[in-house]
């Protein structure tokens, strides 16, 4: 009796362990989609936290997918599986590209994406009177024709690089908004050359500050200018 | 050896139990209702109905818009014993009210994908005709005409979410080939004309009158007065504010702006039948603030159109009353949105600052609500006000004297002031407790952070320890006469029909103790919708079809009304200051229009391209 109790056992044993054997034996997500977001005008496309996105969707799959751009306008992700994705970037200042591109991806395929922006800043200076900086700048548009009306211009400083649209100190950034609501081609010269003042910076720190200008486009995006690191003094 | 023949008998035991369980059925089942069972008889038809109903997307007390920020999850429309958070509404996401989302939090919706129960209405609209025999054809055609207006409801809901959407209108089979199942969807402007069809097919079957909770003729004219409302803005500014895309340039989203007229003017002839059968509450004229208060809490009041009921015996009372206002005045819970200061602006400016930019000074904390419009002082509980013997006495803290204007003290940092804060209700300054029982605070998410509390539909008969979560049965009022008024108003005055605009909105005024308008324009047409159905889950919806919504919350921070007691005048004085959480809210244009749910999307394909910008 005992041997038939063990068999039982041994039996049930066996088919335990042979019931989950289901190998996984498909690849992992090794591929990768890396490249740079050029403007028409020449230079990288500056960006911002929550603005450009790569969107992309693999094909014969109906979930899309994005990588957000980084804020010198470069994108990167290293964990895509390998196949045929149709990719446009989109969410930005820049007129909107509606013809995807098909890439294949595999390890280290790169794109560059080349977009037209609404607005370019130029002549971006800085300068630091005791606590107070003045930033000055001047904006041009590569093409006028159907331009997103603009809605305001606003410095951007923070304490570290990442500095944009959702990465700032409110009372440095937002609170010096200037509202504009014109458009461009309605704007004189005077209007173009953009003055913005941020009062009370705190001495001795370290500042990175950027100006944009926002657009009622789509997603009511901004052009960005590089971003500059300003040193304020101790008193 | 007792054991094993324990373990024979139960291995023997459980051999016989599986070989007999695979005998083959052949016998109707008996758990299942076949359609005659159901479509014989009114009282089969009921039970079907009442799935129909209570899943009808109507956004209630229990209505979660979204599963952000921990509220609850799955969101949608709610229908359970245990549907508590109140607070995660709307209102609360939109300026109407600051509450427990992080910000503009609730664009992207929740998924709302109905067509289980449209299946419900396909097959009913389907079965009634072969009933006539025991349901007469005049009971066959009054079901039929509640079964259109049903459907048209579900797709409203579809439609001023997705834009278009598959309009399907006969039950599919799950046998048929794959390649039928997976429909592509309908245009926009087609979904709207189906909805607008199908409230006129209910309008001409359903009788005049009906049970509460159920359709009439007049409910399905009301409800496409709102319908055609949505349609004519979807049209008239949807085509100057959009976000480009596939989806649009397919007219999946979108409509001409050349419909907007037609729209209109459906959205005008709709509201106009209801001329003479529907008034305003006003049962007691003399006292404006109690008539307008009771107006959300009587039964059988005449502005009613279309209610959704509440039980405690049926496990689906709400919790308006115990999770709206603070725990000074209930039985249990929190609260945790309150109403801005920004959307009682829109009465006009309160009269908190003298000329000279002081703050003026009131003897008691109630003497500032009492020069308000009674329809203000009915739909918000203000600082002086009472609630089962109790009052609400918000007050943020105290100055020991204060001097200069208002607005300087406001934008000092908050550590130069010299006003005296506490954390807690039991902190004294010489003798005089610095915060309120009511709040504002902000050590904790549960009172005010704006000096406000929600008062309509607050049923302020029920005692204090009664009110506790789930006990709440005020029903909603899903369409009433007011809003079809302002339909009406806002379609007239956008047909350039001032003249009936300017009635409509006049008959409102009056109601609420406003004073009268000589003269109207759309904005103060808007202004007096926004006004009315506060709270009423209308303003967002209004925000999303008038294609104001990315400017209104445009890094929009929203203000309270902070109480303080000034010791040394003893008197109070208000200053508006921002929330005390501040916090900004945001919308996203290509939220005008909800994502579709990726999981349909996954099951049909044929659904995309999706909404631009998704």
């Amino acid at each position: 009796m005992k041997k038939l109790i063990s068999r039982i056992l041994m039996g049930v044993a066996i088919l335990a362990s042979s019931a989950c054997t289901k190998i996984d034996n498909y690849p992992g997500p090794n591929a990768s989609f890396q490249g740079t977001l050029i403007s028409s005008t020449g230079g990288n496309f500056p960006t911002s936290g929550g603005s450009t996105q790569i969107w992309m969707q693999q094909i014969g799959w109906t979930a899309p997918q994005t990588i957000p751009s980084k804020f010198d306008g470069t994108f990167e992700d290293t964990q895509l599986f390998s196949g045929g994705y149709k990719v446009v970037p989109t969410g930005g200042a820049f007129w909107p590209v509606y013809d995807t591109v098909t890439v294949n991806l595999t390890k280290g395929t790169t794109h560059n994406f080349t977009v037209t922006p609404y607005l370019v800043i130029k002549n971006f200076t800085a300068t630091l009177n005791g606590t107070t900086l003045t930033l000055t700048y001047d904006i041009d548009a590569p093409v006028v024709a159907g331009l997103p009306t603009i809605k305001d211009t606003q410095p951007y400083v923070n304490t570290t690089a990442l500095v944009g649209a959702g990465a700032s100190i409110q009372v440095f950034s937002d609170a010096n908004a200037v509202t504009i609501n014109k458009d461009f081609i309605d704007m004189t010269a005077a209007d173009k050359s953009m003055t913005l003042t941020v009062p009370n910076l705190i001495p001795g720190r370290t500042f990175f500050v950027r100006v944009g200008v926002r657009l009622s486009d789509s997603y009511n995006s901004s052009n960005f200018s590089n971003i500059i690191q300003i040193d304020v003094p101790k008193q | 050896m007792k054991i094993i023949k324990k373990l024979i008998i139960a291995i023997g035991m459980i051999t016989g139990a599986l070989i007999t369980s695979c005998q083959k059925l052949d016998v109707a089942p008996k758990n299942i209702f076949t359609s005659d069972v159901i479509f014989n008889s009114q009282a089969g038809i009921q039970s079907f109905l009442a799935t129909i109903y209570q899943d009808l997307p109507i956004e209630d007390f229990k209505y979660v818009p979204s599963a952000n920020d921990g509220a609850e999850s799955p969101a949608g429309f709610e229908h359970g014993g245990n549907d508590w958070q109140e607070f995660y509404n709307e209102a609360a996401c939109t300026g109407e009210e600051v509450g427990p989302w992080s910000g503009m939090d609730i664009g992207t919706g929740f998924g709302f994908w109905p067509y289980g129960d449209i299946r419900n209405v396909n097959i009913m609209i389907a079965e009634l005709p072969k009933h006539v025999a025991d349901l007469t054809q005049t009971g066959v055609d009054q079901l039929l005409g509640e079964a259109h207006f049903l459907r048209a409801y579900y797709y409203f809901g579809l439609a001023k979410r997705y834009g278009g959407v598959p309009i399907i209108t006969v039950a599919q089979d799950p046998g048929a080939p794959l390649a039928t199942l997976q429909v592509h969807r309908d245009k926009e402007q087609a979904v709207w004309d189906f909805i607008a069809a199908e409230l006129d097919l209910g309008y001409k079957m359903m009788p005049a009158t009906s049970d509460a909770g159920r359709a009439n003729k007049y409910v399905a004219a009301a409800l496409k007065s709102r319908a055609m409302l949505y349609a004519a803005c979807v049209a008239k500014y949807g085509s100057v504010n959009y976000v480009d895309g596939e989806a649009r340039a397919s007219g999946a989203v979108g409509i001409p702006a050349s419909a907007a007229t037609g729209y209109f003017q459906a959205a005008y002839d709709a509201a106009k039948l209801l001329d003479g059968v529907y008034s305003l509450y006003n049962a007691t004229p003399g006292d404006k603030v109690q008539n307008y208060v009771d107006l959300f809490l009587k039964p059988n009041s005449p502005e009613n159109i279309f209610i959704k009921q509440y039980s405690i015996a049926n496990n689906t009372a709400h919790s308006w009353d115990d999770t709206m206002s603070p725990r000074y005045f209930t039985a249990n819970a929190l609260t945790r949105s309150y109403p801005t200061l920004d959307l009682v602006n829109l009465w006009g400016t309160l009269p908190i600052t003298n000329s000279d930019g002081t703050p003026t000074r009131y003897d008691n904390r109630a003497q500032l609500m009492q020069q308000l419009e009674p329809r203000l002082q009915a739909t918000i509980y203000f600082p002086g006000a009472t609630l089962r013997g109790l009052t609400f006495d918000m007050q943020r803290g105290i100055y020991p004297s204060f001097s200069g204007t208002a607005a300087a003290e406001v934008a000092k940092p908050a550590n130069s002031r010299s006003y005296i804060l506490a954390s807690s209700t039991s902190t004294l300054y010489q003798g005089v407790q610095v915060i309120g029982f009511t709040g504002p605070w902000t050590g904790d998410d549960e009172l005010t952070r704006t000096g406000f509390y929600v008062r309509k539909y607050i049923d302020y008969t029920r005692l204090q320890a009664t009110v506790n979560l789930n006990t709440s049965v005020q029903p909603w009022i899903d369409l009433r006469y007011a809003e079809v008024l302002l339909n009406r108003a806002e379609a007239a005055v956008e047909l350039g029909n001032t003249s009936d605009a300017l009635t409509d909105i006049n008959l409102i005024r009056d109601r609420a103790g406003a004073t009268l308008y000589s003269s109207i324009d759309l904005t103060k047409v808007r202004t007096e919708r926004c006004m009315e159905l506060a709270f009423e889950n209308q303003y967002y919806w209004d925000l999303k079809r008038w294609r104001t919504a990315d400017v209104v919350l445009d890094k929009a921070h929203f203000k309270g009304l902070m109480p303080y007691y000034v010791f040394d005048e003893n008197k109070f004085i208000f200053l508006a200051e921002p929330e005390l959480f501040n916090r900004e809210y945001t919308f996203p244009k290509q939220d005008y229009y909800e994502p579709l749910p990726g999981g349909e999307i996954a099951n049909n394909p044929n659904l995309l391209p999706n909404n631009p910008g998704y």
